[in-house]
């Protein structure tokens, strides 16, 4: 019964008690020498050369979502390439169907020009 | 002359033969043949009504009945019949039928085929309503006549049609809400929507109390009973001329017809409940309605309101609950659509002429427009009961089941019969005596052939009716018979003497 | 290891249409590109309309034969076969409105019916459902494509601003949704709705779960409290897909509802009264809303309201009579509603940035101008306003008549005085199309085009005739209501 959930709430517990002390802590005991140079803010460790609230170009989003579309496709074939022994042709026809529905995802992708840049 | 027309389904074809004429106008383009076509289908219901007539036998059950299963899950049927009650309110509406359609020969300016249309259909509603005996095939013919009127009104009306139509529409359609629930709920109870099963099933007093005043308030809005009756003057007023004489001459009568059918039979426990206090709205309503006809000074207004008092009257026929009573109130209800469809019908050729209808624009009339006044006159003198004629005969009958049914509502009853006379009597002596002093006046034409026409049915019938009452009555008394005994046995206490 | 059996003969529709969709994605790249856009777009619809059909008729075909399901997931019982055709029949009419409207303001044909098909899936399979993931997954087909669908009118800001909402306010829903189905599969141990009707608890698990779940198909059908966003994307959305949503959408969650409802494993009494109660507040709020709308979309979307109201009576008063009240108001709905909304994607102006929305002058005199659109359109509202002898007075008969068989007369009451009140509005328009003459205000896109012209023929039709000739088809959804109820 309920019981059962302890673990669950001993975990959620355990995991906000560390939190607040990880974030608490530092700004108790830590040194702080505070200059110019430190305040300012880095990009990948780099100092910032332009205003970080610029417009990226539509295309990068537009390959990030078809990365992650046809990726994810691969991800699934893992599990599926293990299994194939067992699941045998109707496996082989499943994940053709799978396949077959992804790959008119990707002509429609493809001839919509997605895949050019400009 | 003897033919059997047992075979043929009577009712059905006088119920949808207007709806097939209102098809067959889609077809044509002409305006001739637009009116020609409409004026040959409600000719032609007339005389198929007729012969209900022909094969009439004077007993009190419903005749030419047809019953036909029609939803079956919810065992809703397709049953039409006529009785005594209903037969002869059947063939005033088919009467007036094609009267309404020649009246609006000319003066139909814009539409003519929608409004032929409309006029159409409308007659299929009301006898559907009237030949009903299913109470949800009785609901639709009753709530379907709204939309034809409606745009009658609201369409060909005068200036504040609007208003009027969707006031004429939303009270009634509210009147009726309550009304399809307890239908729903007499199914619930007994299992069937059928009138004359269901008036073999005795119902519990506080079902019957609740039922009866749903219903009631339904009916109490059409007929109109005080103080249910603010929709009427609008409506009759705002309505074009055809469109008046229906709403007067038969969808009033619905009313009446409802209260007659369906609240006495079905709830009689509760109808002898609540018998006075309609009894009290309906004197209130003669005298409401006859004081305020007294001051209007819009013809078509006057009509109006002295419609409210002649319906009151009815009712008190209706509540006396007695042989002359109820006969008394089915005959008046016939004899006011004929004499108040024949006044609105009057009121519309003086107006089409002047433009006006105002009572103080009028004077002298007789000099120059006298078989118009001598028809106003005839008209008029059935209004007020002048005997010899028809009104005489119902309000007499109403007032002798009143007396047997309570002296004071007798008493009030003829005050209001006096008021009726009073009013309408000012009203054609301002119109019709005086001096000829009005010039737009002096130019009048007398009526057209097809004017007179329009209103020589309707005085033979008022003739008719007056001096041989025994026709109409002798069909009438023994469904009114038939449904006080089914009252007096069904109710819990004997009321018939 | 047992390989999964499977009845494809379930599920034929459904897959009919995903086939068509996938088609349809393709379809733009064949021919030269110089096709001119309409003709394009008119070839597109045409297949997925084939498809729509074909669908339509292995549903018909599949009637009688309640077949077995996919892993307990999906059942094709009658009531799922009149639920695809109900779909179906909004799809197709939907469908061909959007035929010439679409082309008026976008090049995006293919995409759009790809989505509108997949939407179709979406809500065949959620009235299909009998496993609470099943459900939820359909739902979400069925809301995605619906929010895309609603943002299709790029040029418009309100398009834009409809989609947002009705995607927050869908994944807020949503949330709530899947939050119920854990708290029933915590209770019971299984998402099957067969398994949670034999082995809730009827606690405290139960209860709290039901009612988020009622809260997530509250959303779907705007239920007052929870329909905040109706207005605003039924308004946003371009006219056919709000059509085709405002029947579609409430036709797979309502059937959805009933199965929901009866493996909830609570006791009728329980949740009726709360269903009662909801359904109240949904006519009587919709109603007075839609009393002061002036954009003929937002007054239909607070009459869609109502009318889910009205439906919601049927729920209440349960199963077998209820079920196929509700099934046969859903079929009225799509003939009138759709029909109404076809007549009003006529009255808009049309144009990329202009604000389409058509305000009810639009209709001004609108009988002078087109006598029989006119005509027809007061069919379709006084249908709605459930006047006989029209559909959607025989579909209230219905509803009402359930409820006061299973007592709630009290309900049947607010229902008829809501009726009452949703007149005024419905006569509102009919005043302005007959009563008024055309001034500047007054506007209608013309010529009209034969697909919105077969479409408003057939939505009239419909709603012209279902009511008078109801028996026999009212005799069959009894038995589907009646095989579901008793199964």
């Amino acid at each position: 019964m309920m019981i059962d959930y302890l673990p669950l709430l001993i975990l959620f517990v355990v995991a906000a008690v560390f939190a607040a002390i990880a974030i608490i802590m530092p700004s108790l005991i830590g040194p702080k020498n505070p200059n110019k140079m430190k305040q300012e803010p880095i990009e990948s460790g780099m100092i910032p050369f332009t205003d970080a609230r610029q417009r990226f170009p539509v295309q990068y989003y537009m390959v990030a979502v078809l990365f992650i579309l046809f990726d994810i496709e691969v991800v699934f074939m893992y599990p599926w390439a293990v299994l194939l022994n067992k699941l045998k042709v109707f496996g082989l026809i499943e994940m053709g169907f799978f396949l077959l529905i992804l790959l008119i995802g990707y002509v429609y992708v493809w001839r919509k020009g997605a895949f050019e840049w400009d | 002359m003897s033919m059997d027309l047992t075979a043929i389904p009577l009712l059905s074809l006088i119920l949808w033969l207007p709806v097939v004429g209102a098809l067959l106008l889609f077809f044509v383009r002409k305006e001739s043949t637009i009116k020609l076509i409409a004026l040959a289908t409600m000719l032609l219901d007339f005389v198929v009504s007729l012969g209900l007539l022909l094969n009439w036998s004077n007993t009190g059950d419903m005749q030419f009945v047809e019953k036909l299963l029609w939803i079956p899950p919810l065992n809703i049927s397709y049953h039409l019949g006529v009785d005594g009650i209903s037969l002869f309110l059947v063939l005033l509406t088919t009467l007036l039928g094609p009267i309404v359609v020649l009246y609006s020969w000319h003066n139909i300016k814009n539409n003519l085929r929608a409004f032929m249309v409309l006029l159409l259909v409308q007659q299929t509603g009301i006898v559907g309503v009237f030949t009903s005996l299913d109470l949800i095939l009785f609901f639709i013919f009753w709530e379907f006549t709204l939309i034809p009127m409606y745009f009658l009104i609201g369409r060909w009306g005068g200036q504040r049609r609007v208003y009027a139509a969707v006031k004429f529409f939303l009270y009634t359609m509210a009147g009726s809400a309550l009304m399809l629930v307890v239908i729903l709920l007499l199914y619930w109870q007994t299992g069937s929507f059928d009138w004359i099963e269901l008036q073999q099933t005795p119902l519990d007093p506080t079902v019957q109390t609740w039922a009866f005043l749903a219903f009631a308030l339904a009916f109490a809005i059409k007929v109109p009973l005080f103080p249910f009756h603010t929709w009427l003057p609008d409506a009759h007023v705002e309505a074009p001329t055809a469109g008046s004489v229906i709403l007067a001459g038969v969808l009033l009568k619905m009313g009446i017809y409802g209260f007659l059918r369906f609240c006495l039979p079905l709830f009689p426990d509760a109808t002898l409940r609540f018998a006075p206090w309609i009894a009290g709205l309906a004197l209130a309503g003669i005298l409401y309605g006859a004081l305020v006809a007294l001051v209007q000074k819009d013809v078509k207004s006057l009509v109006a309101y002295s419609s409210i008092a002649h319906l009151g009257f009815v009712m008190l026929g209706v509540v006396s609950l007695n042989q002359q009573g109820l006969a008394g109130a089915v005959l008046q209800s016939v004899n006011h659509g004929l004499s108040t469809g024949a006044l609105f019908l009057m009121v519309g050729m003086i107006y089409d002429r002047r433009h006006t209808r105002l009572l103080t624009e009028f004077g002298g009339l007789w000099k120059q427009i006298p078989i118009y006044s001598a028809l106003l006159l005839v008209v008029v003198m059935a209004s007020v009961g002048l005997p010899g004629l028809n009104g005489f005969v119902g309000e007499f009958t109403i007032l002798v089941g009143a007396f047997k049914a309570n002296r004071l509502w007798a008493v009030l009853g003829t005050v209001g019969v006096i008021f009726a006379a009073w009013y309408l009597l000012a009203a054609v002596r301002g119109m019709l005596q005086g001096p000829l002093d009005n010039p737009a006046n002096q130019k009048l034409q007398d009526l057209s052939a097809r004017e007179i026409w329009v209103l020589v049915p309707l005085i033979l019938l008022f003739f008719l009716i007056g001096l041989f009452p025994n026709l109409f009555l002798d069909k009438i008394n023994p469904a009114v018979e038939t449904l006080l005994h089914g009252m007096n046995a069904a109710a819990q206490i004997s009321f018939l003497p | 290891m047992n390989l999964p059996h499977i009845d494809f003969s379930v599920i034929t529709p459904e897959l009919i249409v995903i086939a068509t969709a996938l088609v349809v994605m393709l379809a733009e790249f064949v021919g030269a590109h110089a096709t001119p856009s309409p003709t394009r777009s008119h070839r597109i619809a045409l297949i997925a309309l084939l498809g729509l059909v074909l669908a339509a008729l292995a549903a018909v075909a599949g009637l009688g034969r309640a077949a077995t399901d996919i892993q307990g997931m999906l059942v094709a019982d009658d009531l799922g076969r009149y639920l695809e055709l109900v779909v179906l029949l909004a799809a197709a009419l939907g469908l061909l409105l959007a035929w010439d409207y679409l082309p008026q303001f976008t090049k995006m044909h293919s995409e759009y019916y790809a989505l509108y098909l997949l939407a179709v899936v979406g809500m065949m399979f959620m009235g299909k459902s009998t496993e609470l993931i099943t459900l939820f997954v359909s739902l979400e087909i069925l809301s995605v494509a619906l929010y895309v669908l609603t943002g299709f009118h790029r040029g418009q800001l309100a398009a834009g601003e409809a989609a947002l909402k009705y995607f927050l306010l869908g994944a807020f829903s949503s949330a709530f949704f899947i939050y119920g189905a854990a708290l029933l599969y915590g209770d019971t141990g299984s998402t099957h709705l067969v398994d949670i009707a034999a082995r809730a608890s009827g606690g405290f698990l139960t209860l709290a779960g039901l009612a988020l779940l009622l809260v997530g198909f509250g959303f779907k059908l705007a239920v007052v409290p929870f329909h905040m966003w109706t207005p605003d994307v039924y308004q946003g959305a371009p006219t056919p897909v709000t059509a085709f949503m405002s029947v579609g959408t409430k036709a797979a969650a309502f059937v959805a509802l009933f199965r929901v409802l009866q493996a909830a494993g609570v006791s009728y009494a329980t949740w009726s009264l709360v269903l009662a109660l909801l359904a109240t507040l949904t006519m009587t709020w919709g109603n007075l809303a839609a009393l002061r709308q002036s954009s003929l979309k937002r007054m239909l979307a607070y009459s869609s309201i109502a009318h889910a109201g009205y439906m919601l009576i049927g729920v209440t008063a349960g199963m077998q009579l209820g079920l196929s009240a509700v099934l046969f108001y859903l079929f009225a709905y799509a003939f009138m509603n759709i029909g109404a909304f076809a007549v009003v994607s006529l009255l808009e102006r049309p144009g990329y940035h202009a604000t389409q929305d058509a305000t009810i002058d639009a209709a001004r005199g609108l009988f002078a101008r087109k006598p029989l659109l006119a005509v027809v359109m007061a069919i379709f509202l006084l249908s709605l306003a459930g006047v006989p002898p029209l559909a959607g007075f025989f579909g209230k008969l219905y509803l009402f008549n359930a409820a006061v068989q299973s007592g709630w007369i009290w309900l049947a009451i607010v229902g008829m005085i809501n009726s009452v009140v949703s007149a005024y509005y419905y006569l509102r328009v009919t005043v302005l199309m007959f009563m008024t003459e055309a001034d500047e205000t007054s506007f209608l896109r013309s010529p009209l085009s034969n697909a919105t012209g077969l479409a408003i023929a057939v939505a009239m039709v419909g709603t012209l005739l279902l009511g008078i000739f109801a028996g026999p088809w009212l005799q069959q959804l009894g038995q589907a209501a009646l095989a579901f109820a008793g199964s």
